[in-house]
C-alpha cells in the first residue's frame, strides 16, 4: 500500500483544558486529537484485491470516510470481440471473463444463443451441464472462501480448499481436457459425453467433499477470530442491496430469498426444485446483524452443500443418450435479440445477444455480477474501519476478469 | 406476469414514454427476404422519459420492478442512425422480467440519467458513456470507468478504428 | 606443507565464485504475487499443496516488489496496467527476472486481434527472461519455466564482461 498524505503538516495531539475525573479517583485526560484526511491507495497490485483493482480510500485516522473503486486494469474488450468473431468462436472468451466459474459462463452464453435459435437440448446434455455448472460453483466458492480466510489471516483453510479444488479440476480435465478454461458446454449441448467412470468418480468426490465440508465449517465459520472480524462488519440492508442491483450471495446474505434457479428456473432446475432436492440458504444474522460479511460467507458455504445435492440428483437421474443437438459448424443465428440471466456463483450472469441473421453477432453483452456487486463498496466502505476494509472487499467475492471484461 | 400482462399493465397506468411493444414473430412465408424476429419481446420507451418510466415500474405494486439487472447500449450497424439503450428489469417480488429499448440518435446522443431512480445504473451508465459516447445528463460521476482517462474514441461504436499506439506502446 | 596438509579434505569444497553465487540465487528465487487474470489462478495452484513450488525454493510469494527477485506476469496486460508493471519492475532490486506466463503475457493471446486495450506481450514494457506457453499453462509448465530460469541463472556470471565490439 502506498499512502500519500494530503497535507504536509503532522497530526497534532493537544491537551484540552478540561480534565475528567473518574469516580475511582483515577484521572484521565481528554485529548483533542486532531487528524487530517489521508488518501490511501489500495491496489492495483495488492494481494487482497483478488486481481487488479484499485480502491482509493480516504481515511480519517482509522475510519474510512470515502472509497472510490477504480476499475479497468483488466479490460480485455470481450464485448468488442463478440461483435467480430463468429458465434462459436466466441465461446472461449466466455471462459475468460469469470475464470473461476467458466462452466457457468459457457452455459449462460450457450443458453442465450440457443434461445434465439430455438434448439432442443438432449436430456443427457442438460444433466451433464447441470453437474458441471454445480461442480464449478463449488470450485468457485472454495476459492472465494479460501482466499477470504487468507485475507483475514487464516492461511491453512486456503491450502485445504485448494486440495479439494485440485480434485475437482482433475474431474474437469477428464471430461474436457482443460483445467480452467473449459469451453465444454457448447451451443446445443455439451462437447462430448462423459468418459467411462467419470460419473462414479463425481459420486466419490461428493462423498469426500461432504466430509471435508464439515472441516471447513469447524475451521473457519465458527472460528472465534473469524466471527469477530466478520460479524457486524459491512452490513448491507435490503433496500440498499436492491438499489444497487445486487444479486446472488450478496443479496441472499441480506436475507432476500431470491435465486434464479428457484424463482425463474431454467434448464432442469425446475424439476430439481419441484423434487425438493435443494434449498436456498439465506442470511439470518445469526452471529451479528443481518447482511453482514459473515452472512454472505455463510450463504456461500451452505450453497456448496446444496450444489452437492443437485449433483447427486442428476447422478441418480442421468440416462444414456445423445449429448449435443444437430448444430451446423458455421452457425447462422436467426435475427432477433435475447437476454438470458442465469445464477452464476456470484449472482445473475446475463448475456444479451443481438443477431441480424449472420455468422457474426451484432452485440454480445455480458452483465457481469461482479461488476454490479462491486459498486456497493462505494456505499458500505465509508464509516468502516480501515482494518475492516479487507474483510468487506473480500466478502463481495469479485472476479476482476468479470468486472472489467 | 408474462409480457402481455406487463404491457397491459403499463398501458393501464399510462407509463410515461411508452411507445409500443415489439414481439417475436415467425418469418413471413410470402416474403422471401423476411427472416422474422426471434428471442425476447421488449417495450419501446422514449429515451428522454426513461428515468420516469423506470420509476413508475419500480413503484407500481403490480409491476414492482425493483432491480435494474442490466443497462447497456448497442450500436446496431455502421450506417444506422440510432443507438439503442437496452435495459433489463427484474422483479424480485413478482419474479418477472421486462426488456426495454430506447432509441437515441448517434449524432446527438444525449439522455437523462437514471441514477436518481436506481443507483445500480451509475456504473452501467459510465460504461455506456465511455464505450458509445453517450452523454447522461446529470450523472453524478461522469468519469471513464474501464478505459484510461485519456482514451480517445468510443471503442464499441461500429466505426471505431483501433489505435496505432498508446503512450509509446505500439498496438500492432 | 606440514600442518595444513590433509586437514581440510573432508569438509572443504572448492568452487568458483560464480557457481556459488548463482547457486544461492537460483535456489531461493522469491516471486512477487502478481496475478492479473485467469493465469493467476494457476499460479496460485502452483503455490498450493498439490504442486508446491516451494520444492524449488521459489515459494515465498512476496506482496512487495522490494523483496522479490522474480515477477511472474500471470495474465493479460492492458495499457492501464502497463505503466504500473513498469513501475513495479523498476522497484525490484537487481538481479531481477521476469517470467511471462501464458499466451496473453507472451504476445496478447486470444486478445491479439480485437483487443484494443491489450498490450501485445509484456515484453513491450519490461524485459522478459522466460516465456511459458499455454492458455492457461498447466502448473507443471510454470514449474518448468522456473527451472529454465534457474538454468539461465546458473549460466550467468557476476563479472561483467566488456561488450565486444567488432
Ligand atoms: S493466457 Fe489465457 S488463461 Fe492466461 S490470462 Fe490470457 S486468456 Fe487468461
Amino acid at each position: 500500500m502506498t499512502s500519500t498524505a494530503q497535507e504536509t503538516h503532522e497530526p497534532t495531539i493537544t491537551r484540552s483544558d478540561e480534565e475528567v475525573v473518574l469516580d475511582s479517583g483515577e484521572r484521565e485526560f481528554m485529548f483533542d486529537v486532531r487528524t487530517q484526511d489521508m488518501e490511501v491507495n489500495f491496489g492495483p497490485q495488492h494481494p487482497a484485491t483478488h486481481g487488479v483493482m484499485r480502491i482509493l480510500m480516504r481515511a480519517d485516522g482509522e475510519v474510512c470516510t470515502g472509497a472510490q473503486p477504480h476499475l479497468g486494469y483488466l479490460h480485455r474488450c470481450a464485448e468488442k470481440i463478440g461483435e467480430n468473431v463468429e458465434w462459436l468462436q466466441y465461446l472461449p472468451y466466455t471462459d475468460r471473463y469469470d475464470y473461476l466459474a467458466a462452466m457457468n459462463n459457457n452455459l449462460g452464453y450457450s443458453m442465450a444463443v440457443e434461445k434465439l435459435m430455438g434448439v432442443e437440448i438432449p436430456r443427457r446434455a442438460l444433466m451433464i451441464r447441470t453437474i458441471c455448472a454445480e461442480l464449478n460453483r463449488i470450485g468457485s466458492h472454495l476459492i472465494a472462501f479460501g482466499t477470504y480466510g487468507l485475507d483475514l489471516g487464516a492461511f491453512t483453510p486456503f491450502l485445504y480448499m485448494f486440495r479439494e479444488r485440485e480434485w475437482m479440476m482433475a474431474l474437469f480435465e477428464k471430461i474436457c481436457g482443460a483445467r480452467l478454461t473449459y469451453s465444454y458446454i457448447r451451443i446445443g449441448g455439451v462437447f462430448n459425453d462423459a468418459p467411462p467412470g467419470w460419473l462414479s468418480e463425481v459420486e466419490r468426490f461428493c462423498d469426500t467433499f461432504e466430509e471435508k465440508w464439515k472441516e471447513y465449517c469447524d475451521l473457519l465459520m465458527v472460528n472465534h477470530i473469524f466471527v469477530k472480524r466478520t460479524a457486524d462488519v459491512g452490513v448491507i440492508p435490503v433496500d440498499m442491496a436492491l438499489d444497487f442491483g445486487l444479486t446472488g450471495p450478496m443479496l441472499r446474505g441480506s436475507g432476500v430469498d431470491f435465486d434464479l434457479r428457484k424463482d425463474m428456473p431454467y434448464e432442469l432446475y425446475d424439476e430439481i426444485w419441484k423434487d425438493k432436492a435443494f434449498e436456498i440458504p439465506v442470511g439470518t444474522g445469526e452471529k451479528g446483524t443481518l447482511g453482514d460479511c459473515w452472512d454472505r460467507v455463510y450463504v456461500r458455504v451452505m450453497e456448496m452443500m446444496e450444489s452437492i445435492k443437485i449433483v447427486r440428483w442428476c447422478l441418480a437421474a442421468i440416462e444414456p443418450g445423445p449429448v449435443i443437438a444437430d448444430i451446423p459448424k458455421t452457425l447462422r443465428v436467426p435475427p432477433g435479440e435475447a437476454y438470458v440471466g442465469i445464477e452464476n456463483p456470484r449472482g445473475e450472469l446475463g448475456h444479451y445477444v443481438v443477431s441480424d441473421g449472420g455468422k457474426v453477432g451484432v452485440r454480445v453483452r455480458v452483465r457481469g455480477p461482479s461488476f454490479v456487486n462491486l459498486a456497493v463498496l462505494e456505499a458500505i466502505l465509508p464509516g468502516a474501519l480501515i482494518a475492516d476494509a479487507i474483510a468487506i472487499i473480500g466478502s463481495t467475492d469479485i472476479v476482476v476478469g468479470e468486472t472489467d471484461r | 406476469m408474462d409480457f402481455q400482462g406487463i404491457h397491459d399493465r403499463l398501458q393501464a397506468i399510462q407509463a410515461p414514454g411508452l411507445q409500443g411493444a415489439d414481439e417475436p414473430r415467425e418469418p413471413d412465408p410470402e416474403n422471401k427476404k423476411d427472416k422474422g424476429r426471434f428471442g425476447d419481446p421488449f417495450v419501446l420507451v422514449d429515451a428522454k422519459l426513461l428515468p420516469a418510466f423506470l420509476q413508475v415500474c419500480r413503484d407500481d405494486e403490480r409491476l414492482n420492478m425493483d432491480l435494474v439487472a442490466d443497462f447497456t447500449a448497442t450500436d446496431p450497424a455502421k450506417d444506422d442512425e440510432n443507438l439503442w439503450i437496452n435495459v433489463q428489469l427484474l422483479s424480485i417480488g413478482q419474479k418477472h422480467r421486462l426488456a426495454i429499448k430506447c432509441m437515441i440518435p448517434k449524432a446527438n446522443a444525449v439522455m437523462p440519467t437514471s441514477v436518481p431512480v436506481h443507483r445500480s445504473c451509475q456504473w452501467h451508465e459510465r460504461e455506456a458513456a465511455e464505450m458509445y459516447g453517450i452523454t447522461f445528463e446529470g450523472h453524478p460521476d461522469p468519469r471513464h470507468i474501464l478505459l484510461p482517462d485519456d482514451w480517445v474514441g468510443f471503442p464499441m461504436r461500429k466505426d471505431y478504428e483501433f489505435p496505432e499506439e498508446y503512450h509509446g506502446i505500439s498496438c500492432k | 606443507m606440514g600442518f595444513l596438509e590433509k586437514q581440510f579434505q573432508e569438509n572443504v569444497l572448492t568452487t568458483k565464485v560464480d557457481w556459488l553465487l548463482n547457486w544461492c540465487r537460483l535456489s531461493s528465487i522469491w516471486p512477487m504475487t502478481f496475478g492479473l487474470a485467469c493465469c493467476a489462478i494457476e499460479m496460485m495452484a502452483v503455490g498450493c499443496a498439490h504442486h508446491d513450488i516451494d520444492r524449488f525454493g521459489a515459494g515465498a510469494f512476496r506482496a512487495s516488489p522490494r523483496q522479490a527477485d522474480l515477477m511472474i506476469v500471470a495474465g493479460t496486460v492492458n495499457f492501464k496496467m502497463a505503466e504500473r508493471i513498469k513501475r513495479l519492475y523498476d522497484q525490484m532490486p537487481s538481479p531481477k527476472y521476469v517470467i511471462a506466463m501464458g499466451a496473453c503475457a507472451t504476445g496478447g493471446g486470444p486478445y491479439y486481434k480485437f483487443g484494443y486495450t491489450v498490450v501485445k506481450g509484456v515484453d513491450r514494457v519490461v524485459p522478459v527472461d522466460v516465456y511459458v506457453a499455454g492458455c492457461p499453462p498447466r502448473p507443471e509448465a510454470l514449474l518448468e519455466g522456473l527451472m529454465k530460469l534457474q538454468e539461465k541463472i546458473q549460466n550467468s556470471s557476476v563479472i561483467r564482461r566488456p561488450a565486444r565490439t567488432a
